[in-house]
């Protein structure tokens, strides 16, 4: 192996990386940093309620579902901990919650890294929420017929 | 009123302060990640030993539409996190049909240690979780295998 060609290799292909990355995430973060600081959020609660309504979530689960769909599945939980400690999330609210989650997380952070890699936005984001809709529409509807057991709660 | 309009001027660009900075931070723990598994991925080519793990995985990832080598991105993504298989991703030659699925793939499935220890903390199971990311990560591949 040329270790000369292997190190030329390593040190401009993944510096092309990088400065690429930087060109998405910083700026991104950026925005995102804004968008967290400003009540721009409540807004996008308000739209978003006709899908809680559809997923059979209460209000109470639209802030940490957008704050989990936004920011992450961290950011998500720590939410989702903080409003189950306060009694706010029924045990439903709280399972149908984290289906969406686990699937459908950190949207703009995790589409855009694919999109430095040359995958299309649009479909990526919207393959993704598609199908975490569907599967915790089903979830939703699955968890009104059975009972939950209580030992999972924190 | 306009002291109040600075006022929020200055949040703004407090917050504009700050997710900069976050952003540097981000990225810099990315960097530590990519560059590595770059020279990694490149190191695995070179020495061959990306071959031999084709062959082997080839079988199982024509189900999925993809070569053998993107076995590597699969296990790096799921494992380690999703910098680490955009590390291996850009190192190799991939096509956009290819780069659709590992993102759609990737995008329901990854960080599986790290998350399914966050989703932990909630309160839901963690085998919940796995098996509903590698399933939707696997019947999405398939899917898409066909359909593109």
């Amino acid at each position: 192996m040329d270790f000369v060609l292997f190190m030329k290799e390593s040190i401009l292909g993944s510096s092309s990386s990088v400065l690429t990355m930087a060109k998405i995430i910083i700026p991104l973060m950026t925005v995102m940093e804004i968008l967290k600081d400003s009540n721009v959020l409540d807004k996008i609660s308000n739209k978003i309620s006709p899908i809680a309504k559809f997923l059979n979530i209460s209000n109470n689960a639209i802030f940490p579902l957008i704050i989990g769909l936004i920011f992450g599945l961290s950011y998500g939980a720590g939410v989702i901990i903080e409003s189950a400690e306060e009694n706010n999330l029924s045990k439903r609210d709280l399972y149908t919650l984290m289906v969406f989650l686990v699937a459908c997380h950190a949207v703009i952070e995790d589409t855009l890294l694919f999109v430095v890699v040359g995958a299309s936005l649009w479909f990526l984001l919207g393959i993704r929420l598609i199908v975490a809709i569907i599967i915790t529409y089903f979830a939703s509807r699955v968890l009104n017929k059975i009972e939950i057991k209580d030992k999972a709660m924190l | 009123m306009s002291n109040r309009i600075n006022g929020a001027d200055n949040v703004l660009v407090d917050s504009g302060k700050r997710g900069l900075k976050k952003g540097m931070i981000t990225l810099w723990k990315l960097t530590k990640i990519v560059v590595p598994v770059y020279f990694f991925v490149t190191f695995l080519k070179m020495s061959h030993a990306l071959d031999t793990i084709s062959i082997w995985f080839e079988p199982a990832m024509q189900i999925i539409g993809l070569p053998g080598e993107a076995s590597v991105v699969l296990v790096l993504g799921n494992f380690i996190n999703l910098y680490a298989s955009i590390g291996a991703i850009a190192s190799m030659t991939l096509t956009i049909k290819q780069i659709t699925i590992l993102s759609v793939m990737l995008s329901f499935s990854h960080s599986l240690f790290l998350e399914s220890a966050v989703a932990k903390r909630t309160g839901v199971s963690i085998a919940l979780v796995v098996f509903i990311r590698l399933t939707l990560a696997v019947v999405s591949g398939i899917i898409l295998n066909i359909v593109l």
